[in-house]
């Protein structure tokens, strides 16, 4: 099958008799115009969940760059924008729910497009049973700030009680998912607004607290932790920004709603910079006015302290704002509800792909007939997820953590595939125009390249048993297992599939193919 | 071929293929055109997740294959097109569907669970029973087992004394006359009365009652169609409906309830009740129709 144009293939004949009214898709399907300005930096804001993004990353980011946080929100941010313009380049020129997995089978081939969709699925589910372990912990932290009794928020560490509640929020998440239930937009830019402004409220009060003397364990804010160069060695810097990359995660997706934002060219790209400065801002506030409230030691509310470090709003909340505190359990619950929503869309839909050209059982390009969603393909998806989540509760020293050093890792790996899979695409039309020359070489280079240090780097230093939370097996650091299983796991699926489904991995679904 | 236009609602799984083969039934019958429509959930409603061009793509190719896949069990008698629209809801898209072709019946399956052969309103369903102005029909599970051949051997008007039902007697004649069957005109006077009165009373006022409301349906009809009547009793609507004898291949109307705003469907508790208990498929017609 080898097409001029891979991204739109011929109608057969059989369906070409359907009249599709094209009209009514301008009008309506992909509607041209139905997102505004702002309904595109709410969709920004609410994929990125920075409430729930930054309850699970900054503990682990303070742990190894210490006060350098905002230097490296600040530095992470880089590749993730050169990565996300050749993002935004492969898809307007294949659009395709296979996403990483299309574009690197086609840019790359067949074994490297599969393990590419192999990263982005386990990247997925991993921060899938991340969220509904965040959402566990903060539901019971509500109960207890509702009721008053500070014991119930202690029952979510019991391991049976969260596993089971957390299998609850992941079926209920899964039905709303298999069902396409839909929040409107009206409560969507409620919530938005809302977790926004707690978090506003919530680095406030730490500032008041910390002017009126009240902080646990004030510390002068200081201009070094702006300065990236100040991180005392080289793998604190790459395990910090690959976690960084993780708290950017899902902010590309403001680029590439091009085709239906409303108004004019511009929007796509003021809705990408407005989100960014939005969330950057938010994150340089929050990382700052903790820091500054509690500090990077290891007392009893200090950033550095492990038992609190992979959920410190969790912990900092009460202190910081007393009775009020209620208000970021909220927030946090809310933005994990919205995200574990709309980050079960992907790990679905490239798994339908998967399915749809061959690379995985036919099953999996199953849609459901009545919610048109990818039926087979989000119940697999939320099933992993939950054994991954059950299993690692028990092994894991402290799953949260682990689950996003490794999330951070397969991030990297398969943006990485990504970026190279842009530039390698578009080799013919590198040096067409200026603005190719950045956009489909330069940046997308670059980044890619950034990225696959962070992954190496960070693969090499999770051997040590210290590494991150310190869960270690024999030995061997666990967030490196994690890692190594993951993509053995992905390795070996994937052998398995060639031999039972031969055609995708000879080329002859998914042809290379490149721009010209 | 006749200037009728039914519109069905089809989706991939059983009921649509329900709703698919009563409509060619009806269709064949009546030799009205079939304009077999999916409905596609319209990306501009979601507020959470980003439209995805591709996925949109790919449901896109799903539906005309299942499309296409399905007009492999229309008749070849029927003439029939295939369409694919997009809406924020299911029966809004229909109902708009239904303008676009100009059609006089909706057809659309039931949700599954219902027992062996009745109807269960789904949400869609109910959706649609409560916005149409569009005579709607609900294909009962099974439907599909009903050969086209067939056809449609009854009409049933279910007539009370509410506005409504002279809609109700013109969409009943028009349907008989298109698909040259039988008129059965039905009273439900005597059930259709408020709980909680002397059920001796009842009996005596409503059989009288009924017996008028007959006369009246069918000094309305128009020369040269002929009506058999009937009158429900019974203790329950249950009762009645079980006592009375259905064709496999009839059609029953009702007219939508009181409390419907004009031109609307609104399903009234007797017709719920007669949905689900009735062995047939049921047209519910709004209280004044669009066209007249």
């Amino acid at each position: 099958m080898t097409q001029t144009n891979p991204s739109q293939p011929p109608l057969t004949e059989a369906t070409r008799a359907v009249d599709s009214s094209d009209h009514g898709i301008s009008k309506k399907g992909l509607s041209a115009g139905s997102v505004g300005l702002i309904g595109a930096i709410v969709i920004g804001i609410s994929c990125i969940a920075p409430a729930y993004t930054l309850t699970a990353a900054l503990g682990p980011t303070v742990s190894e760059v210490g006060t350098q946080v905002p230097a490296i929100i600040l530095l992470g941010f880089i590749p993730m924008l050169l990565v996300a313009f050749g993002y935004r380049e492969l898809n307007r020129r294949m659009p395709d729910s296979g996403t990483s997995f299309t574009w690197a089978t086609r840019a790359f081939g067949p074994w490297i497009g599969w393990m590419a969709g192999w990263g982005l699925v386990a990247a997925t589910i991993l921060v899938l049973s991340n969220l509904a372990g965040i959402a566990v912990d903060f539901l019971f932290l509500a109960i207890s700030q509702v009721v008053g009794n500070p014991e119930i928020a202690g029952i979510a560490a019991n391991p049976f009680v969260n596993v089971v509640v957390c299998l609850l929020f992941m079926l209920g998440a899964t039905t709303i998912s298999y069902r396409d239930m839909q929040t409107t937009q009206k409560l969507q830019y409620w919530l938005v607004g809302f977790q926004v402004l707690v978090l506003v409220i919530f680095s406030g009060a730490a500032l008041v607290e910390v002017a009126n003397g009240n902080a646990f364990d004030a510390t002068p804010i200081e201009l070094s932790w702006f300065n990236p160069f100040a991180v005392s060695d080289f793998s604190a810097l790459a395990a910090g920004l690959s976690l960084s990359i993780f708290i950017f995660w899902g902010w590309d997706v403001t680029l590439t709603m091009n085709e239906e934002t409303k108004g004019s060219e511009r929007t796509p790209g003021r809705a990408a910079t407005l989100s960014v400065l939005i969330i950057v801002s938010l994150y340089l506030l929050i990382s700052v006015s903790l820091i500054s409230f509690a500090g990077v030691g290891d007392g009893e509310y200090g950033l550095g302290n492990p038992d609190i470090q992979d959920n410190v709003f969790f912990a900092l909340a009460g202190p910081v704002l007393g009775p009020l505190a209620i208000l970021v359990s909220l927030a946090v619950l809310t933005s994990s509800a919205s995200s574990l929503q709309s980050t079960f869309v992907s790990p679905a839909r490239t798994l339908l792909a998967m399915g749809h050209y061959g690379a995985l059982p036919k099953k999996f390009a199953q849609v459901s007939p009545r919610f048109f969603t990818p039926g087979y393909a989000t119940i697999v998806s939320a099933v992993v997820a939950s054994v991954f989540y059950a299993v690692m509760r028990f092994v894991s020293e402290n799953v949260l953590w682990d689950t996003i050093t490794a999330l951070g890792m397969m991030i990297c790996f398969y943006y990485g595939i990504t970026a190279f899979a842009a530039v390698w695409f578009f080799r013919r039309t590198w040096f067409r125009s200026v603005r190719e020359f950045f956009f489909t070489l330069l940046f997308p280079l670059v980044g890619g390249v950034i990225l696959s240090v962070l992954f190496f780097t960070t693969l090499i230093d999770s051997m040590d048993p210290d590494y991150g939370s310190g869960s270690a097996i024999g030995g061997v650091g666990l967030v490196f297992i994690l890692g190594m299983v993951v993509l053995l796991t992905g390795v070996v699926i994937m052998i398995w599939q060639a031999i039972k489904r031969p055609a995708f991995f000879r080329g002859e679904v998914l042809s290379r193919a490149s721009a010209d | 071929m006749t200037d009728v236009t039914i519109v069905v609602g089809y989706t991939a799984n059983e009921a649509g293929a329900d709703a698919l083969a009563l409509a060619n039934r009806v269709a064949s019958a009546a030799e009205a055109l079939l304009e077999v429509v999916m409905i596609l959930p319209s990306e501009a409603r979601n507020a959470l997740v980003p439209a995805d061009a591709g996925y949109e793509r790919y449901l896109r190719e799903q539906s005309r294959e299942w499309l296409a896949e399905a007009s492999k069990h229309l008749g070849a008698d029927v003439a029939s097109k295939l369409h694919l629209r997009y809406a924020e809801s299911y029966a809004e898209g229909l109902v708009a569907a239904a303008h676009e072709f100009g059609a006089s019946l909706i057809v659309v399956g039931a949700a599954g669970g219902g027992l062996l052969g009745r109807s269960r309103i789904g949400s869609v369903a109910n959706e649609l029973l409560h916005s149409s102005d569009v005579p709607v029909v609900i294909a009962p599970a099974g439907s599909r087992e009903v050969p086209a051949s067939q056809g449609v051997t009854r009409v049933t008007a279910c007539v009370g004394t509410r506005p409504g039902a002279d809609a109700l007697l013109e969409s009943a004649i028009v349907l008989a006359r298109a698909t040259k069957a039988p008129l059965r005109l039905l009273s439900l006077v005597p059930i259709d009365l408020p709980h909680g009165l002397d059920p001796e009373l009842v009996a005596l006022t409503s059989t009288v009652h009924a017996e008028e409301v007959l006369d009246e349906a069918r000094q309305a009809l128009p020369d040269g169609i002929e009506a058999t009547v009937e009158t429900a009793t019974g203790a329950s609507i249950e009762d009645a409906v079980r006592a009375l004898d259905w064709h496999s291949g009839e059609l029953v109307l009702v007219g939508s309830s009181r409390l419907a705003a004009p031109r609307h469907l609104f399903l009234g508790s007797t017709a719920a009740k007669m949905l689900r208990e009735l062995p047939v498929p049921m047209i519910v017609v709004p209280r004044t129709t669009r066209s007249s």
